[in-house]
């Protein structure tokens, strides 16, 4: 049997012949894409080779991968056994990378939003028009009211080369990252103001006699390097001290759990400090010899007794105690971990400030098990967009508050607010390229405003995320399976093995699909339609990694021919910088009429009736980021609300019931989800995973799965100091659906 | 190939080929993004023309007016290919690839794509230069055109039952479940109608 009947006679009737002549002429006009080969004959073996050079970026820890390559198609991927930092261990979401990368819902054409902004109607088109009107809108804002009307949400590796086009190239100063504003550039700031450089995550852990977290909840969080130095810590006795309202993965191993009410931490810190000093349990000779303006600081933090604090706190006296006299007994090897998400309360960058200073009354800098920072490859050269003559007009030169201590960029609600209002300035051109301000940036209401007074919005991203909805044109990018950029660098992961260090530059794994392009060409493209070709600084992606290796006579062919890692003799890392200096007291703050010393801002308690909303990690997500991933989300599709159980009781909540969340703005989650029932969580506060609830229809798997936290998050927060958001001073409360 | 060696002489054969093969590299067509290049007035009229044949003069009525709206014609059909086949509010997307529908977790370059490509390439083709992952329908039905006009009928049956038709049938439902165009939905029929086993 072959052709079948119906179809034969209809090939066999005469009334074909009409047209089968016109369907010649047709056909032949569009060239088919298969075409003959070599014959393969069938059973032919298929290697599966082993590609070098991946470095992840499912999150931002950029673990060393190789992929497993079968006939162009990654199937598997793994940690590159030459690793010095992850090694061959790899976590869930790095392993799911594989789903991200063939996940057909994410953008593989350039398209043209021929609906609304929020309700797009999208219309695929070819890159030239796609540029050309890019470039045309931009330049046409910037001709029209100068380089400041646009506004950069940027975020990633492959975000800098862009973003710094438009920030030092094309003009402006709006650029508000999300890993700044709404993550760790307070934390950054704090420590630039306390000890002039900002601190990583860089304490020395597996090899201190105790670690001091604050809200950090490893484990939950997983960063894989990150995490065998926490784990080889506990391994070799480390006491471990979590500060957290909850009873997150990290407390449950810990030794002392402080269980303490939110907003308050700083308060705790004071009286820990305080404490020392007034005991005489810190370490007074390295204080002499590095601190600046200890005095005013021991003096200042003298009201914080242990009393006054357990009473703020909610904790007891000798809780506080304990704590203070445990890291004092096993100063200086003891981590104080400087955090990672830190944009809490809007009273931030003082707890920042005061977990630097207690580093340095406990003497805990350059020592075994303290503050540590890794000695890495030094000599990489830097590819930058060239300064133009513009100079910047700074919303923050209009701003009541001059935010001297922001981290880079602008402070993100100068921009929406300048935006929404139109002063000092109008802003009405939008660049966003791989973040998703909607759910990054707190009150979504005024970032929809923000949007839609926009003359052109234009993104960049790997997936429909919420923000892409509200784009007029949007550009599909290579993901980090696809494209050259970031190079890696670092050290051996334990400080106690042999010093070593790597350069490890992010290579493709696979060719890129469909029609998506990396980012410089897309910034290269777009800057020569706008009239900045000549500024061009690098034509492509490997040239511009190769220049960059080239500082330390290294190429992309040589790192390949290595494995894809360059390892090189390390250096030891211990031993305290001579140009160490902790400024206790801070004079540049004290002129700028912020408090010089930490100093402790209480924030709102919650409204009776309701819970302060807190946020957090899901192991098996980033954030946002991986909310479209099919084996993530078959492991974890949901951000279950953690609540106290004897508030449940009271509540007539029990585990598993579905809920919704309606803030203090009377503000309703879109969305429910269901209650965890728990006594590890305080009485005043409820928890959830941060990121879930996407509203955009095209992520098919993550589309409304779980409550977006970010969307109840209304109430704005400021960090005075640095202009960054704090978002964990909203207040909700439970409503039973079923 | 039974029925080709004692039903049909060769010059038939030859024909009947032919004309197959311009049919499948015809509905390839119609599973192509919409551009200026193949989609004219002419391609518009030729499938009129192949519908009327078929005796299909309902459908063959809905092509007609696409081409008297050819002005707009091109942006609509590439509107509605865009929110069919690539991305779109609401959920109303329909992955054009086997592998979607056949791998378990709905992923694209699954193992469907893998024996897609080989299935190719074990007849002497290959895909060149595509964006498109091989399992693409636009490349199945290229592929086909290019089988049959070789006259290899067993080879055409055995790919369309064992790695076309499972995958198409889903496919189709939700199209047609889905679409606004007739044009889609009459092209879906049509590819249907060329490839389904005889009843």
């Amino acid at each position: 049997m072959a052709i079948h009947l119906s179809r034969r006679s209809f090939l066999k009737t005469a009334s074909i012949a009409a047209a089968s002549v016109p369907l010649s002429k047709v056909v032949a006009k569009a060239e088919s894409d298969v075409v003959k080969a070599p014959l393969v004959p069938p059973g032919s073996f298929k290697d599966t080779q082993t590609v070098v050079g991946g470095v992840c970026e499912m999150c931002f820890w950029r673990c060393q991968l190789v992929g497993k390559v079968r006939d162009g198609r990654l199937v598997k991927i793994e940690g590159n056994p030459k690793s010095i930092d992850n090694g061959v261990s790899i976590c869930a979401r790095g392993n799911a990378g594989v789903k991200m990368l063939y996940d057909p819902d994410r953008l593989k054409y350039p398209m043209k939003n021929v609906g609304k902004r929020g309700e797009p109607k999208w219309q695929r088109i070819t890159w030239e028009e796609a540029l050309d009107t890019c470039a045309e809108k931009l330049k046409g804002i910037v001709e029209e009211h100068g380089p400041e009307a646009l506004a950069i949400f940027p975020h990633g590796a492959s975000a800098s080369y862009p973003f710094h086009f438009f920030e030092h190239t094309v003009g402006t100063p709006n650029v508000s990252e999300a890993s700044f504003f709404q993550c760790r550039g307070i934390r950054d700031m704090a420590y630039v103001a306390t000890i002039e450089k900002p601190p990583g995550e860089n304490v020395d852990m597996p090899n201190t006699k105790v670690l001091f977290l604050i809200g950090g909840h490893f484990g939950e969080n997983v960063h894989v390097s990150h995490l065998k130095r926490y784990l080889k810590g506990l391994e070799n006795g480390a006491k471990l001290i979590v500060v957290d309202p909850r009873f997150s993965a990290s407390a449950s191993k810990a030794d002392v759990w402080v269980p303490i009410r939110p907003g308050t931490d700083t308060a705790m810190l004071l009286a820990i400090m305080n404490y020392l000093i007034e005991n005489e349990l810190y370490d007074a000779d390295f204080v002499d010899e590095y601190g600046e303006g200890f005095e005013e600081f021991a003096e200042g933090i003298k009201e914080w007794t242990l009393a006054k604090a357990a009473i703020e706190c909610d904790i007891p006296v000798a809780q506080i105690k304990q704590v203070a006299e445990m890291l004092a007994e096993n100063a200086p090897n003891v981590a104080i971990h400087p955090g990672r998400h830190v944009s809490w309360y809007g009273n931030d960058f003082q707890r920042q400030r005061a977990l630097a200073c207690l580093t340095g009354l406990l003497g805990a800098f350059g020592v075994k098990g303290g503050f540590v920072p890794p000695k890495g490859p030094k000599g990489l050269k830097k590819v930058s967009w060239p300064h133009g003559e513009h100079e910047a007009d700074r919303l923050t030169e209009y701003s009541d508050n001059p935010y001297t201590f922001s981290p880079p960029g602008t402070p993100t609600d100068l921009i929406r607010d300048a935006a929404i209002t139109g002063k000092p300035y109008p802003i009405k051109g939008c660049v966003v390229w791989g973040q998703n301000p909607i759910q990054t940036i707190p009150n979504q209401e005024k970032t929809i405003q923000m949007l839609q007074q926009m003359d052109f919005v234009m993104c960049t991203d790997i997936q429909p995320t919420d923000i892409t909805m509200f784009a007029d044109i949007l550009l599909p990018e290579c993901s980090y399976l696809e494209r050259y950029d970031y190079i890696k660098t670092g050290t051996q992961w334990n400080f106690a093995d042999e010093h070593q260090q790597y350069i490890a530059p992010r290579m493709p794994l696979v060719e890129p699909g469909f029609e998506r392009k990396d980012g410089i060409w897309i910034t290269n493209e777009i800057a020569k339609r706008m009239g900045y070709g000549e500024h061009i600084p690098v034509k492509d992606q490997v040239e511009m990694v190769n220049y960059r290796l080239s500082g330390v006579g290294l190429s992309l062919d040589k790192i390949r021919e290595e494995g894809g890692i360059h390892l090189q003799p390390g250096v030891d890392p211990y031993g305290v910088d001579e140009d160490l200096t902790i400024h206790f007291y801070n004079e540049d703050l004290e002129d700028e009429d912020y408090p010089p010393i930490p100093t402790y801002i209480p924030v709102d308690r919650a409204p009776a009736g309701y819970m302060r909303l807190l946020y957090g990690r899901s192991p098996l997500h980033t954030f946002n980021r991986t909310q479209n991933n099919a084996w993530l989300m078959a492991a974890n599709d949901s951000n279950p609300v953690w609540v106290n159980d004897k508030v449940a009781e009271a509540l007539g909540l029990q585990d598993g019931d579905t809920v919704k969340l309606i803030n203090q703005d009377g503000v309703e989650s879109r969305t429910t989800t269901t209650v965890k029932v728990t006594p590890g969580i305080r009485k005043d506060a409820v928890y959830m995973y941060h990121g879930f609830g996407s509203r955009n229809p095209e992520l098919t798997i993550g589309h409304n799965k779980g409550v977006d936290d970010t969307s109840l998050i209304t109430r704005l927060a400021v960090d005075p100091e640095t202009g960054c958001h704090g978002m964990r001073n909203n207040f909700v409360k439970l409503v039973k659906v079923s | 190939m039974a029925i080709h060696d004692t039903d049909l002489s060769s010059e038939n054969l030859d024909e009947e080929a032919h004309t197959l093969s311009d049919v499948y590299s015809f509905l390839s067509l119609t599973m192509r993004y919409p551009n200026p290049e193949f989609l004219d007035r002419q391609f518009l009229e030729t499938y009129v023309l192949l519908l009327k044949s078929l005796g299909w003069q309902e459908e063959a009525e809905q092509i007609q007016l696409l081409i008297f709206s050819s002005e707009s014609c091109l942006d609509e059909l590439q509107l509605e290919y865009t929110r069919l086949f690539i991305n779109a509010i609401p959920k109303s997307t329909v992955p054009p690839y086997a592998s979607v529908y056949m791998d378990g977790d709905g992923t694209l370059q699954g193992k469907t794509t893998e024996k897609i490509h080989d299935f190719y390439r074990n007849c002497g083709f290959d895909i060149a230069d595509s964006s498109e992952p091989p399992d693409h329908i636009q490349h199945q039905l290229e592929f086909l055109a290019a089988i049959v006009k070789e006259k290899r009928f067993d080879e055409e049956e055995q790919f369309v039952k064992t790695l076309f038709r499972p995958w198409f049938k889903r496919f189709k439902e939700q199209v047609l479940r889905e679409a606004r165009q007739d044009y889609y939905i009459v092209s879906i029929q049509l590819i249907d109608f060329f490839t389904k086993e005889e009843q």
